[in-house]
């Protein structure tokens, strides 16, 4: 329960506009030790938390929050028929220009952007994109949601030596 | 934990920080332009990518701004470190929640004006927290190795 709340927000937060602005590398791993706190207080148990325990409240919210992250980046690229590839299109465009490469390779980059943009102008929904966004979500949030736990039961365990010796 | 295990968790640091700096490995076969996209997606997730706050060399950019390049590098020369001395079995989170407020800071300094948002404070206040994070990640990786090895 504490990795799909936690996954839940981290989730939200890498989706809604200008929230997502001020996201930065450490919302997920602060996720999962935001979760591991909640299932202590939740199970009442301020023992030391075992890695194995932390790697998998780390993965479940990495996976939640991949899961919620990327059905609404689809809901909304779906509904607004708008999003970061439309917008950046044209940075995009004048970025690829500027690298020292063969117009070849520059057209056939852009093309396949192009078609991208295409498809999400006129339906809200592309196979490629929808395809990347799904991969790099889980990849991303469950690698950073697993170093998160890791840490995370690391600095807890730390804590709470710290204050049993006081 | 073996120094195998050591040498291959810092290569697949170097990996990642390698990734974020991968416009300047375009030139060197430029085919790798049509990875850039997906990349700068990627790296996207975790980090805002603010235009202004991203290093910048020879025209290219980073995928990721000064203060997570700072953390990732950190974690880097955190892992490098450790193939020669082990870090402290029970590092002091009085050193960790100084990086931390160190870090929050140069956010709130710059945020409210005082002075202007500089990439190198951000780059050196990120390296601080990565290089004092990777203690921590060590720590929990031999946890878990040791757990699978002496299973209760």
């Amino acid at each position: 329960m504490p990795s799909l709340v936690c996954g839940f927000s981290a989730g939200v937060l890498q989706v809604v506009p200008l929230v997502k602005s001020f996201s930065c590398c450490l919302v997920i791993p602060l996720s999962a030790f935001i979760a591991l706190i909640l299932e202590q207080k939740s199970t009442n148990n301020f023992n030391i938390i075992s890695a194995k325990k932390a790697v998998m409240i780390g993965l479940f919210t990495g996976i939640f929050a991949a899961v919620f992250g990327s059905f609404f980046e689809i809901l909304i690229t779906f509904i607004t028929k708008q999003n970061d590839i439309i917008i950046t299109f044209p940075e995009l465009q004048k970025m690829v220009g500027n690298f020292p490469v063969t117009e070849d390779i520059k057209k056939e980059v852009l093309h396949l952007f192009q078609n991208v943009r295409n498809d999400i102008l006129t339906t809200g929904f592309s196979w490629l994109y929808t395809f990347s966004l799904v991969i790099n979500d889980f990849f991303i949030d469950i690698l950073f949601g697993i170093t998160g736990g890791l840490i995370g039961s690391q600095i807890i365990n730390n804590r709470n030596n710290n204050s049993k010796y006081k | 934990m073996s120094v195998s295990i050591r040498i291959t968790l810092s290569i697949l640091m170097a990996i990642w920080c390698v990734g974020f700096f991968f416009e300047w490995l375009i030139p060197l076969n430029e085919k790798l332009l049509t990875l850039l996209p997906f990349l700068h997606q990627t790296y996207s997730l975790i980090c805002h990518q603010q235009k202004v706050k991203l290093i910048t060399h020879n025209g290219f950019e980073s995928l990721v701004c000064s203060r997570c390049a700072g953390i990732y590098i950190g974690l880097l020369a955190g892992s490098i470190f450790s193939l020669f001395k082990i870090p402290h079995r029970n590092p002091k989170i009085k050193v960790l929640a100084m990086c931390i407020a160190i870090m929050l800071l140069d956010i709130a300094a710059y945020s409210v004006g005082i002075y202007q948002y500089s990439k190198l404070i951000a780059f050196i206040t990120g390296f601080l927290l990565g290089s004092v994070a990777f203690s921590y990640f060590y720590n929990g990786l031999i946890q878990l190795f040791n757990e699978f090895i002496k299973p209760r």
